[in-house]
């Protein structure tokens, strides 16, 4: 019932009560990428120049980047699988459907034997 | 059907749809790290000790905030017209269907090969058996062939309606007069609901679609039983 169902389900985490990172696909991922380049930027940032609120921007700014860049390859990967999907879906329909017929994709053109007198 | 409280889009149940969901999830990441970069800029500013009461212009930072927006818009664009072009194609639909809005109801025609009309009118709540959705069911359903692609002509007999199914990403306005085309694929069996999006009197919360996607040996069978019961 749906009840049940919505007790099942865990309730989406929405950053800045906008984007839920649960249910969107390649989010959750993005965003902690993101949070563990921004930390991996500010702390090398610090330790090099040992000023706080810079390394705080560059924090920031290697988050921006981590999250953006790790968003368009995972959503990237996604789009080539689903288009990959969607041959292999054709695939198999086109298989069953022309199976045994001229167009059979899996059929191996025979050689032309030529006829002569035997 | 949209849950109670539900704010996303619904799941998709048609490649178009599949497509527009995707943007919409492209969109508001983009939005989402632009909102973040506002809220620290803000803290940044309230917490910074600091007033430069001097400063009258700064071009490099006038060139990245006129170059970024730009190329944060094209980002956008892309993805928006290729969709806007995708949801104008027809590919030869195997199904025409015409659906026409009055007060209050739906009638569909089934006229490609034998005459076969019928009206969808709500299913009023009293009337509910246990499990059927409130204000969203329909005495009969508009059932077409799963995987097949239907074109829906809509129009109207009195008033302007609008044909709406949200899993599908679909909304058309019926216009009394006026024959408007909207074209889609169930790629899933199921049922889908929608309601009427254009203001069109009393009841106008109260006439909804409902869709449904069968394979098409179910669909034969129930043609054929609506032309006999008709």
């Amino acid at each position: 019932m749906s009840g049940n169902d919505e007790e099942n389900q865990s309730k989406g985490f929405k950053i800045l009560g906008i984007l839920d990172v649960q249910k969107t696909p390649c989010a959750r991922e993005a965003f902690l990428y993101g949070a563990g380049g921004s930390a991996a930027a500010g702390l090398l940032h610090f330790l090099a120049t040992s000023r706080v609120k810079r390394s705080f921007d560059v924090g920031f700014a290697g988050f921006i980047v981590t999250t953006l860049g790790s968003w368009f390859y995972c959503r990237f990967n996604n789009a080539k699988l689903r288009i990959q999907q969607r041959l292999i879906q054709e695939g198999i329909k086109n298989k069953v459907v022309y199976e045994g017929t001229v167009l059979d994709p899996t059929k191996k053109p025979n050689a032309e034997t030529p006829s002569g007198p035997t | 059907m949209a849950q109670y409280t539900q704010l996303g889009l619904q799941d998709a149940a048609s490649p178009l749809m599949e497509e527009l969901l995707h943007f919409h999830d492209h969109a508001l990441m983009i939005i989402t790290l632009i909102s973040a970069f506002v809220l620290y800029i803000i803290l940044t500013m309230v917490t910074a000790k600091t007033t430069d009461k001097y400063i009258l212009d700064s071009q490099e930072v006038e060139i990245i905030w006129t170059v970024l927006p730009a190329i944060i818009l094209v980002l956008i664009a892309l993805p928006s017209l290729r969709i806007l072009y995708l949801l104008d194609e027809i590919n030869d639909p195997h199904l025409t269907i015409k659906a026409m809005g009055h007060q209050w109801y739906w009638s569909y025609e089934y006229t490609d090969y034998e005459d076969l009309g019928f009206d969808s009118y709500m299913v009023p709540t009293q009337d509910l058996t246990p499990g059927q959705f409130r204000l969203l069911e329909a005495d009969h359903r508009m059932v077409i062939p799963v995987e097949s692609p239907i074109r829906v002509l809509v129009s109207a007999e009195d008033v302007l309606h609008s044909w709406a199914v949200p899993s599908l990403g679909v909304k058309m306005d019926a216009v009394p007069g006026r024959l408007n085309q909207v074209a889609f694929v169930a790629s899933r069996p199921g049922v889908f609901f929608g309601q009427c999006s254009e203001i069109c009197g009393a009841n106008h919360s109260f006439m909804p679609i409902v869709v449904e996607a069968v394979p098409l040996e179910h669909f034969e069978n129930w043609s054929s039983l609506m032309l006999e019961d008709a």
